[in-house]
């Protein structure tokens, strides 16, 4: 008896949390890590945000419009995150735009910009926050981008049709992002049975009921979306392409 | 468009030096997160809620329910950190087995999650003080006096002027979608929405180049200058300031002395 009713609750607040949930819940909330790990994944962002601005430094010195344009590219990535996203399961997300992003300007800018929006996401949405800036950086601007850069490119090396490869990209981007926010999790709150993996085991589970159909819609939209680019726009793609080769 | 963008320019704490407000916010939270019981975190809820709502007069409501938005990540992370799983059956464990896996939550775990809980609270807290008091602009300008480098700080401002222009047209492009049924199925939203994204995107590109060519036109070499509200510092707001987190600080100490 007393089993069930915890089965029922459980189930309960699964239901309560879960049809709300969305892209939001891989931002890190405020406050949620201890000290310590807010500064050792502070101090693990930085050097990726020095050379994002390093790149971009050199890229503005030969061509000073791109500033302009990254800063435009973050007010779209901004807006981007507000988006409702139509899921496979049929509740609404929010897309994350981290492979979209990579694909168009390429890594190293999107680490600062990734930075930057992760700033104004805390602080105007009130989604992640200060202290957890550095993690959600690391996962969401560093890690994903990173990640969705390589295999878009490596498709691209490989041959592959561009719609695998910009699926996999986006696909691949968001997930490894989500399986970075889990381990950041495991690692600041080890379980008392089983330690760090366990507990990551605990954290990917949980996040996975949204995080992976989400990852799914997400490479879908993105194949759209550069479908629509290629087609009708070519002129910016190339445009680009000149400029994720070089910041 | 931005609720709480809106909140920060009508605050009562809109004069106060920003400085100020960011030094609060950040030697708070930090204290809030150092805290290694129930009561300091909860004072600092209780404390920032004060200023937020009897000082900056934002309506108690609106608040709370920005309170309530990071709840579901709260309690996702809290169940995750609670619950345990284990092969043998633990005296320890509160819960039910099921295949021989006990599944559970133990004394020592719910008094961690209610810490863990109330700290977030807390610092979360700190950071709607810092949002709802104290507008972008300014929190940039803070960021520059900080020494972050310039380019970071340029962007920042480009990124915050086109927010709001992107916005705006996103949001009519998803009106004008919706009222020709753009998203009455899954496959026509998809559609819809990839169409939305890769116009936008292209509209940015275009405001990008139109912002460049009129800024050259005004002489740009490089550097946006932008005017700043001249704020005095006060000095009361600074000695209240530190005796709050000083006080907060010997809590937080003693608590780490004398654990409960």
């Amino acid at each position: 008896m007393h089993s069930r009713i915890l089965v029922l609750l459980l189930l309960f607040t699964c239901f309560m949390i879960f049809p709300q949930q969305n892209a939001w819940a891989m931002h890190i909330m405020e406050g949620f890590l201890p000290l310590k790990w807010c500064l050792f994944w502070y101090a693990l962002t930085l050097p990726f945000l020095v050379a994002g601005i390093l790149s971009i430094q050199k890229t503005v010195k030969v061509d000073p419009g791109v500033k302009m344009l990254l800063g435009l590219a973050g007010a779209f990535a901004f807006v981007l995150s507000a988006l409702k996203l139509p899921s496979v399961t049929g509740s609404c997300s929010h897309p994350t735009g981290v492979g979209l992003g990579a694909i168009l300007f390429g890594p190293w800018a999107m680490s600062v910009l990734g930075c930057i929006v992760l700033l104004f996401q805390a602080v105007l949405l009130a989604h992640g926050g200060l202290t957890t800036l550095g993690a959600n950086t690391f996962s969401m601007a560093v890690v994903g981008p990173l990640a969705a850069y390589v295999i878009y490119r490596l498709g691209e090396r490989l041959a592959l049709p561009r719609w695998l490869s910009v699926f996999l990209a986006a696909f691949l981007g968001d997930l490894l992002t989500y399986v970075t926010t889990s381990i950041q999790l495991a690692l600041a709150f080890p379980a008392s049975h089983g330690g760090v993996v366990a507990a990551m085991i605990k954290f990917m589970g949980i996040f996975a009921v949204t995080q992976v159909p989400l990852a799914i819609s997400e490479g879908i939209l993105t194949i759209i979306v550069f479908n629509f680019l290629v087609a009708h726009n070519r002129h910016e793609l190339e445009q680009l392409r000149v400029l994720s080769r070089e910041v | 468009m931005l609720k709480i963008d809106q909140y920060a320019y009508t605050s009562s704490l809109r004069h106060v030096h920003p400085g100020e407000k960011f030094a609060f916010a950040m030697l708070t939270m930090s204290i809030c997160l150092a805290a290694s019981s129930v009561l300091v975190p909860a004072l600092v809820t209780g404390l920032t809620a004060a200023a937020i709502i009897l000082g900056a007069r934002v309506p108690a409501r609106f608040y709370f329910r920005l309170l309530l938005l990071p709840l579901g990540f709260l309690v996702a992370g809290l169940l995750a950190i609670t619950l345990t799983i284990s092969r043998e059956p633990d005296p320890a464990v509160y819960g039910f087995a099921i295949w021989g896996i006990t599944l559970g939550v133990t004394i020592p775990g719910l008094y961690h999650a209610a810490l863990l809980f109330t700290k977030s609270l807390g610092a979360v807290s700190c950071l709607y003080f810092l949002s709802l008091t104290t507008p972008m602009v300014e929190i940039i300008s803070v960021l520059r006096r900080l020494k972050v480098p310039a380019l970071i700080i340029e962007l920042m401002g480009l990124v915050y002027r086109f927010i709001f222009v992107i916005m705006e047209t996103a949001g009519s492009m998803y009106i004008s979608q919706t009222s020709r049924c753009g998203y009455a199925s899954l496959k026509t939203s998809f559609r819809s929405l990839a169409q939305l994204v890769s116009n936008l995107f292209v509209k940015s590109c275009y405001h990008s180049q139109a912002l460049f060519t009129a800024l050259l036109a005004r002489g740009y070499t490089g550097e946006i200058r932008m005017w700043e509200d001249p704020r005095p510092v006060s000095r009361k707001n600074l000695a209240l300031i530190a005796l709050v987190d000083f006080i907060l600080l010997v809590l937080v100490l003693v608590s780490w002395r004398w654990p409960v």
